[in-house]
């Protein structure tokens, strides 16, 4: 958490608050990460930093010839470094939105009465956003808890335990029967944690709308003219931030992946790179969990949209007395952590469906969880597009005597096309990078992309994990691509203008 | 054409219930120009919005034409999509993603009664010439001004060839020279096309352009309808003669029949009512004479002119009567009245009413506002 505010918060302030040069760009290097799963850079940061084969390690040693020099990246620290580095762009977003909210005014009041730059960023500007950073930070918190991924592949495989991998070791037990009633009772007690995190969230928050400022003409907020020296320090912490969030553990990923056994790069290196680990890989296997994923992507994605649409339009537009009720249901889900919820769906599959709706070990138990579980974000961006869309629009075609079908489909839909769009493909995205929920609810029949990754790594075949890995990066690079593409061009709310 | 009887609605806020219509009873002619005027939350939007079937009132009834549209008794209520009504919104919800034309023919070809294509493209061809926008058919609905937009918005209302039009401030987005080359073309071209045509706004210069007869409303209830010679003449209450056009008002007494003792002084007036009881008298700034020689001897004060304001056709007095303030407008010919004056209160132009509560005159200031001035 210390981390991820650490990145997040300036480069917030960077990009919202200064005459940066490419904006865009910079946007773009912050939140690619959420994009990028974060157990590939995980996977990375354990051949760089691995207590004995990582890299730096191996490098540091041969140089200072020091035990103690030894980085541990598989302890708690060390994982909550790689998983902080994954949250920064939550931070970043939460916190960017903060800033631009608070009226510059305040700011320009405290320079007009003769306050200084510095001065006016630590007395003014940062008390007035800091109800939005401690609720960031609480909120990061609150995944940081029931994280998975990170701390599945950094620690696992070294007996250093979360909640959130104790809970998966109680259910996938390498030998032995699965403890299904200690996985629950520990479950339990992990979501009361989660809830009274997420409570502490939603106090946070109604504070910090006491300094909200909302005024109904719309204001630019002050930029900090950067002088050259700062924009190439801004630029500087951006790119470390890249580089050491994305960049080096990626490329570590990439490079091991052309080697049978992991070694630092140097000419005997280069001349031993070959693909034998990409023919080593278990391809019909890997081949069935793309094509799950795939399916996954197609149907949560789509199913998603449509069942938060109808909600959002409920909720948004109807006068429903119980459209509010309907609005918390949905969003529910944000509040339980997704091991928990992959837990629950697993006992309801096994226990209660099993005679009746034999769903357990499907593809379609992934997809039931993914949607339901994904809605709450569905909803939150819908009920947001939604809002941005005059009801005049849509009654403007009622009275004039079309019927709410084709309303929906002359009217609405072509204007939410946008959000829409980044929607789906977002949702795609983030059932591509799904671990977590997969990892409770995988049998050898339903397994996904991610999975195949990640048993590979579980089984010690480090190498052939990232040839893996890589395929695996090459086949959402299209998505990812499109993303940005279609973000930059339909932004929602671009009708507006 | 539109006949409201007993109609109720009431909104739950978070302030509790919030009676915006309360027994409203209204019947538009057929072809009338019908303005619904009031300040902001006096229920005439709520009203419009009702009669376009997007508020479910409480109770009562609705008949649009010989159709009922709603009625509680009947449990009987026809979906907006179902009344065949024009309509133009006050933001105008000129659907973005769409071009001119294809803003004023979606109503046509995705509505309930779908006439062949080659009619429909007749339609809004001669809909667009209606409103003189025939020449931006092909352009996207985001490159158009305000005006424009207003305009297209208008021709998708009269496309459908509705038997009632209803506006709901069309005209308040628009910028002041405009809205008064708009309002003339309204009216004519509604004049021509025959359509029964009701329309809400807060503004009652506009109100009384438009307007063949006019409904004042405040908190939910319908004050007075007449014309707008009638409401500014003869106004029923305070309020309705506050809404059209400043006012002075002086509290006074009545002596006996057609006399009144005043804070100024004594006063003839045309209203008979018991002795000793309390009234208030009103005179428009423009009806009140400044040392003229007409009339009669009695009605006339001595006063002292404390200011003037000049502003190009006439010029604002304020006038002091022993502690009163009062304000006079005249033209601004020959010399200018200053310090002792005497002034005139015609009889025949001053209104009087109960003096029921204080708070008549302290709601004055809160409808009125400042931008009387601008008129």
């Amino acid at each position: 958490m210390l981390t991820a505010l650490f990145f997040g918060v300036p480069s917030a302030w960077i990009v919202e608050r200064t005459n940066l040069p490419h904006k865009g760009l910079s946007f773009t290097l912050m939140t690619v990460g959420l994009l990028i799963p974060g157990f590939l850079s995980a996977m990375g940061w354990v051949f760089l930093l691995h207590p004995r084969i990582g890299l730096v390690n191996v490098a540091l040693s041969s140089v200072l010839s020091a035990e103690w020099a030894r980085i541990n990246i598989a302890s708690p620290v060390g994982m909550g470094f790689v998983q902080g580095l994954g949250l920064a762009p939550l931070a970043f977003i939460m916190v960017a939105a903060t800033f631009r909210s608070t009226n510059p005014e305040l700011e320009e009041a405290a320079a007009a009465h003769g306050i200084g730059f510095i001065r006016s960023l630590i007395r003014v500007t940062l008390p007035l956003i800091f109800p939005g950073i401690l609720a960031a930070g609480i909120y990061i918190l609150t995944i940081g808890l029931a994280a998975f991924e990170v701390p599945a592949v950094i620690g696992l495989s070294n007996r250093v335990f979360t909640f959130s991998t104790y809970l998966y070791t109680q259910v996938h037990p390498q030998e032995g029967a699965p403890r299904y009633d200690l996985a629950a009772a520990f479950g339990v007690f992990t979501m009361a944690v989660a809830g009274l995190l997420s409570w502490a969230y939603f106090r946070v928050l109604r504070q910090g709308h006491r300094y909200a400022v909302v005024t109904g003409r719309s204001y630019r907020p002050r930029q900090v003219d950067l002088t050259r020296g700062g924009v190439w320090l801004a630029w500087g912490f951006l790119g470390f931030y890249f580089v050491l969030g994305q960049l080096l553990p990626l490329l570590t990923l990439l490079w091991s992946s052309f080697l049978r056994y992991f070694q630092l790069p140097s000419a005997a290196a280069f001349a031993n790179l070959s693909l034998v680990n990409y023919r080593g890989l278990p391809w019909p296997h890997l081949l069935d969990g793309l094509w799950n994923t795939a399916v996954l992507m197609i149907l949560v994605s789509t199913l998603v949209l449509l069942v938060s649409l109808a909600i959002s339009w409920i909720v948004v537009r109807s006068k429903a007395r119980w459209r509010f009720l309907l609005d918390a249901v949905a969003f529910l889900p944000h509040a339980v952590p997704g091991i928990i919820f992959a837990l629950s769906a697993a006992y309801v599959a096994l226990f209660l469906l099993r005679d009746f709706v034999p769903i357990y070990g499907t593809v379609f138990l992934i997809m039931a969880v993914y949607v339901l579980e994904r809605t709450s974000f569905g909803t939150r961006m819908l009920n947001n597009a939604l809002a941005q869309i005059h009801p005049e629009l849509e009654e403007a075609g009622q009275v004039m005597g079309i019927s709410l079908l084709r309303r929906m489909a002359t009217i609405l839909i072509p204007l939410l096309l946008p959000a829409l769009v980044n929607g789906w493909l977002w949702i795609a995205l983030l059932t591509y990078r799904e671990l977590t929920i997969a990892s409770l609810l995988v049998t050898p029949a339903n397994v996904t992309l991610p999975m195949v990754i990640w048993g590979l790594w579980q089984t010690g075949s480090f190498a052939r994990a990232a040839a893996a890995a890589t395929m695996g990066l090459i086949f959402m690079t299209p998505f990812i691509f499109c993303y940005w593409f279609f973000g930059r061009r339909l932004a929602p709310g671009g009708w507006q203008a | 054409m539109i006949r409201i009887e007993q109609l109720k609605k009431s909104f739950s806020s978070r302030a509790g219930k919030v009676q915006a219509l309360r027994d409203v009873d209204l019947a538009i002619e057929p072809g009338e120009f019908f303005v619904l005027l009031g300040p902001s939350g006096s229920g005439k939007t709520t009203l419009l919005r009702c009669v376009a079937g997007l508020e479910r009132p409480d109770s009562g009834e609705i008949t649009l034409g010989t159709r009922v549209a709603f009625s509680s008794k009947q449990r009987l209520f026809l979906q907006a999509e179902e009344r065949e009504i024009g309509m133009v919104f006050q933001s105008y919800a000129i659907w973005p993603h769409l071009t001119v034309f294809e803003n004023v023919a979606l109503p046509l070809t995705q509505g309930r009664r779908k006439p062949p294509k080659a009619r429909v493209r007749e339609r809004v061809s001669e809909a667009l010439r209606l409103v003189e926008m025939d020449d931006y058919a092909d352009r996207p609905a985001p490159l158009l001004s305000g005006g424009q937009q207003q305009r297209v918005a208008l021709a998708r209302a009269l496309a459908i060839n509705p038997k009632v039009l209803l506006m709901d401030e069309p005209l308040s987005n628009l910028d002041a020279r405009l809205r008064e080359e708009v309002r003339t073309k309204i009216k004519k071209l509604v004049g021509e096309l025959g359509v029964t045509v009701l329309y809400v706004t807060h503004d009652q210069v506009e109100a009384m352009v438009l307007a063949d007869r006019i409904a004042v409303m405040a908190h939910g209830e319908i004050l007075q309808v007449g014309n707008p010679y009638e409401l500014y003449r003869n106004p029923k209450s305070p309020l309705v003669a506050e809404f059209f056009g400043s006012i002075n008002w002086i509290r006074g007494k009545i002596l006996d029949k057609y006399c009144v003792e005043t804070e100024i002084g004594k006063l003839e007036i045309d209203f008979r009512g018991e002795p000793n009881g309390k009234v208030v008298v009103g005179i428009r700034p423009e009806d009140m004479k400044i040392d003229s020689t007409a009339g009669d001897r009695s009605n006339r004060v001595e006063a002292t002119v404390s200011s003037s304001t000049f502003v190009g056709d006439q010029i604002i007095f304020e006038i002091r009567i022993n502690n009163s303030v009062l304000t006079a407008k005249a033209k601004p010919e020959g010399k200018s009245p200053a310090g002792k004056v005497s002034l005139y209160f015609p009889k025949e132009k001053m209104v009087v009413f109960p003096d029921v509560s204080p708070p008549h005159l302290s709601l004055s200031r809160v409808i009125v506002g400042e931008d009387r001035l601008k008129d």
